[in-house]
């Protein structure tokens, strides 16, 4: 796992309890509405809490013996099955909307569950967190798709709440168990 | 293994009491995507039989590298040895069966069994038994219980391949003309690395309709009608009024979009330098300047490798039975039986070494975003297929024969005087029609001397 953060509670010792728990309150909180939102298929409203500078990466993740964990995950140099900035992003939104994107006419039924969620870092305006996700989705009538994994996000401040301007994803399953990826993480 | 060794066939499922339809005149039974016995036949009679792709070199750079893949449903490993050869290698062990290599690839000086401990080298030789003496009391032929290995293993110009029959033609003959051509579009630009990491989903549907599908330019417009609009594709290179088609023996293909005589003409006056120059632009400036939009300018060594006719072809190569190659010819996917309703859909990908970093950016956002699950285009894909497949179960559905006709009779095969061999048409069905017919005469054939005794021709004429 590719450890970019200080994962070591310190990286919060500077912020008091009550800073802490208020501002896990407004990370959760916008967290579950940034869900919401994509579960209600209101796609042009969750693009507008992504920054222009995101980046949105999921790598492979390989089966690997304990001796090889170090080439469990696809680096930033290697194929990944997500590695989006805002445009990239931006033609997903717009592909989800069109009558003519069939993966997703009918659309599917999604279900983002977020928790575990753990403040790691908080910098000025920026807050990393990592969280545990459990993404389902019903399609048609009788496909089910559970992505479960871990997100690593970055947030900003800006007025009147966040943005998301790093959001890497990783999942607990290496060969993907499903038709396509047409929902978003 | 040849179709004849029938140890441990226990599947229950008599293949040959398939019965293979004739799918001449482009009318394509429903039940070859079912039959469970057509699917048990299609194990042994092709994918045992044929060249399997199996990775590229560089996958596996240094000794002791392994990547596992697939020879129909059979797992092999595929590994680099001390000696710096390369192996294919069946991932059962000689004791009790058990899957020796449980990751997807590593580095590794043995393989040891996570059973009872056998031990082989990376060579496949059994190494150590434990309790050989006091067990065994010393009765075990080593020698004799080493990995099964693949019949041949070889490489085109570093891609790997590997066949279990002993009676398969040499990799080089296999391929033909169609696939060497096909196989040279990924060397257009010299030697070429692969990226790390392999784009794996699993789609419910037959194998074949995930192969045919790669010839299939009447669907880019209404599938994946949302990805030019929203910008991904451009509609107009898929060009659906002016395209070519290469028929292979033994069912390799190449199908899709070409370059014209004329632009052909304009490219063929540029040195490698002014091509290499142009491909560096910036897209809207490459577009306005070389003759050739968007799809790859390749080098002069290109024209001699794939021939006069090849070097114009700008479709999706096939490689008998299922390995898929890119139009730009940076990715190879694989179409992995699972079942008669189950594949698994990987894909590699392969960047020239020449590359600029830039250059190695751009490509890697592309493929990214094309295909694998996620892909702009792929995503549409996938529940076709596999909704062709479902609804082609029913007792009432599986009576009526799908429709491969388009443009049949209608075009010819020309023959160039370098011997090569295309259609230049517009969109049409030749090249499925041509795989299917190629699969029935796989699925006929007892074993390689009859399936090359009896192979069609390429053909040459009206078609
Ligand atoms: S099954 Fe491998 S050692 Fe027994
Ligand atoms: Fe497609």
């Amino acid at each position: 796992m590719p450890q970019d953060v200080q994962t070591s509670p310190d990286a919060m010792a500077s912020l008091g309890v009550l800073e802490k728990a208020t501002l896990q309150y407004e990370v959760e909180q916008f967290l579950y509405h940034e869900a919401a939102l994509l579960d209600d298929r209101r796609f042009a409203e969750w693009f507008a809490l992504i920054a222009d500078d995101i980046h949105y990466w999921m790598p492979i993740r390989r089966t690997v013996t304990v001796d090889n964990l170090d080439r469990e995950f696809t680096t930033a140099d290697g194929m990944a099955y997500f590695d989006d900035d805002k445009a990239d992003l931006g033609m997903r939104v717009e592909k989800l909307q069109a009558p003519s994107a069939w993966a997703e006419n009918p659309p599917s039924r999604t279900r983002h569950l977020v928790a575990n969620v753990r403040l790691l870092e908080v910098k000025g305006a920026e807050v990393a967190l990592e969280a545990a996700i459990h993404v389902f989705r019903s399609r048609l009538n009788d496909k089910i798709d559970h992505w479960i994994g871990k997100r690593r996000d970055r947030l900003r401040r800006i007025d009147g709440g966040f943005q998301i301007f790093e959001r890497h994803i990783f999942l607990d399953q290496t060969v993907v168990l499903s038709t396509n990826f047409s929902s978003l993480f | 293994m040849l179709d004849h060794d029938r140890h441990g066939d226990s599947t229950g499922i008599d293949a040959d009491a398939a019965i293979v339809p004739d799918l001449a005149g482009g009318l394509i039974d429903r039940s070859i995507y079912s039959d469970p016995r057509i699917y048990e036949l299609e194990l042994r009679r092709i994918f045992a039989r044929a060249w399997n792709f199996m990775c590229h070199e560089s996958q596996i750079a240094n000794a002791g590298d392994y990547f596992i893949n697939y020879i129909g449903e059979d797992q092999v490993v595929v590994v680099r040895g001390e000696d710096g050869a390369v192996r294919v290698l069946l991932n059962t062990c000689r004791h009790r069966g058990n899957a020796l290599c449980r990751a997807e690839l590593g580095n590794t000086k043995t393989f040891v069994c996570s059973y009872h401990g056998w031990t082989y080298g990376l060579d496949g030789t059994l190494i150590g038994v434990p309790g050989k003496a006091n067990f065994y009391r010393d009765a075990i032929d080593q020698a004799k219980w080493g990995l099964v290995q693949a019949a041949k293993v070889d490489h085109y110009k570093g891609f790997y391949f590997a066949t279990l029959d002993p009676l398969a033609p040499s990799l080089f003959d296999y391929l033909g003309d169609v696939g060497r051509t096909g196989m040279e579009s990924m060397l257009t630009q010299g030697e070429v690395v692969a990226l790390d990491g392999v784009q794996k989903n699993v789609i419910d549907c037959n194998w074949k309709i995930a192969v045919d599908n790669l010839f299939d330019w009447y669907h880019v417009r209404i599938s994946h009608n949302s990805a030019s609009r929203v910008g991904f594709l451009d509609q107009r290179l898929m060009m659906p009024m002016s395209q070519m088609v290469m028929l292979g023996e033994l069912g390799h293909a190449i199908g899709g979009p070409m370059v014209s005589v004329e632009k052909q003409a304009q490219l063929d006056a540029l040195s490698d330098e002014e091509r290499r120059a142009l491909d560096q632009l910036p897209d809207a400036e490459r577009a306005k300047q070389a003759p050739i939009e968007r799809r790859p300018l390749r080098s002069t060594a290109a024209r001699a490798a794939m021939g006069p006719l090849g070097v114009r072809a700008m479709g999706h190569p096939n490689i008998f039975p299922n390995l898929w190659i890119s139009t730009r010819g940076m990715q190879l996917s694989l179409r992995l039986p699972r079942g008669p309703g189950r594949t698994e859909i990987w894909w590699f990908t392969v960047l020239p070494k020449s590359f600029t970093e830039q250059q190695r950016r751009k490509a890697r956002k592309f493929v990214t975003h094309a295909f694998g699950p996620a892909g702009l285009l792929e995503q549409d894909d996938g529940e076709n297929w596999s909704q062709s497949t479902q609804s082609s179960r029913g007792v009432a559905s599986r009576r009526y024969a799908h429709n491969m006709q388009m443009a049949m009779g209608q075009d010819e095969v020309l023959v160039d005087p370098s011997g090569q061999k295309a259609i230049e048409t517009r969109v049409n069905e030749h090249a499925q029609r041509w795989t299917y017919r190629c699969w029935g005469e796989w699925l006929r054939a007892r074993d390689w001397p009859d399936l090359l005794a009896n192979r069609s021709p390429v053909p040459v004429g009206r078609i």
